[in-house]
């Protein structure tokens, strides 16, 4: 299993930080077995593993069943309906910032290879958000 | 040593150097991504990462799907599409990402 150290250094160098951000909030996720589910995100981690509640699950064929509980493997995910309300930016941003937020709080010893994994993900976020209007 | 006030931002390059920074160019701009099964998207790049990842504004999704006459035997080829005012699109499913198609 993954620790979370990992995880953490995953999942701030890619986008999954922002469905990370979308904790709470109502998506519709499209599955590549053309289903789709509409719940509240519980939890997304690295992989993009998501944990839905009370959701509305339709399948291929449009039946739909009402679930308590799913989760979504990350390779079976293929789009998030993201609500009109958030903020990309925002969220991402934040989401980084907690995720720094335990490092520093937590790097008394082990210090010097969270402050390498620090400085990259700076460098990608610069990168990859640089051209918001 | 302090750890965050010290890093230094990195001056964001415009020279082309790798696949990617094609991609990077097109931030901002409506984009057209081929996908896999026979799906297409059409809409503005707002972000993206290094496994294409990609969050898309104001989408169009085409998907489109033959089906055979039974006795013809010829090809209907139909497309459905849908708008989806902002979509997050994981990268595995992606299989191109160019300019958007102009109809001369």
């Amino acid at each position: 299993t993954l620790t979370q150290l990992e995880g953490r250094a995953i999942a701030e160098n890619s986008m999954v930080v922002l469905l990370q951000g979308l904790q709470g909030e109502v998506t519709t996720v499209d599955l590549r077995n053309e289903s789709t589910a509409r719940g509240r995100v519980v939890n997304v981690d690295a992989f993009m593993n998501v944990r839905l509640e009370d959701v509305l699950y339709r399948d291929r064929r449009g039946k739909l069943t009402e679930l308590q509980d799913l989760f979504i493997t990350g390779r079976n995910v293929r789009y998030v309906h993201i609500p009109d309300h958030v903020d990309i930016m925002k969220t991402m941003q934040s989401q980084l910032a907690k995720i720094h937020r335990v490092r520093n709080f937590a790097s008394h010893g082990g210090g010097r290879k969270e402050y390498e994994l620090l400085d990259w993900s700076l460098e990608l976020t610069h990168n990859t958000l640089f051209l918001f209007p | 040593g302090a750890m965050a006030d010290e890093v230094e931002q990195q001056p964001t390059t415009n020279t082309v150097e790798e696949p990617l920074d094609l991609i990077r160019l097109s931030l901002d701009e409506r984009i057209y991504v081929k996908m896999r099964n026979d799906r297409e998207l059409r809409g503005r790049l707002h972000a993206y990462d290094q496994h294409l990842n990609m969050i898309l504004g104001d989408v169009e999704e085409t998907v489109t799907t033959v089906e055979i006459d039974e006795e013809t035997y010829e090809e209907l080829y139909k497309s459905t599409k849908r708008n989806i005012p902002m979509l997050f699109v994981r990268g595995d499913g992606v299989v191109l990402v160019a300019p958007p198609l102009r109809v001369g």
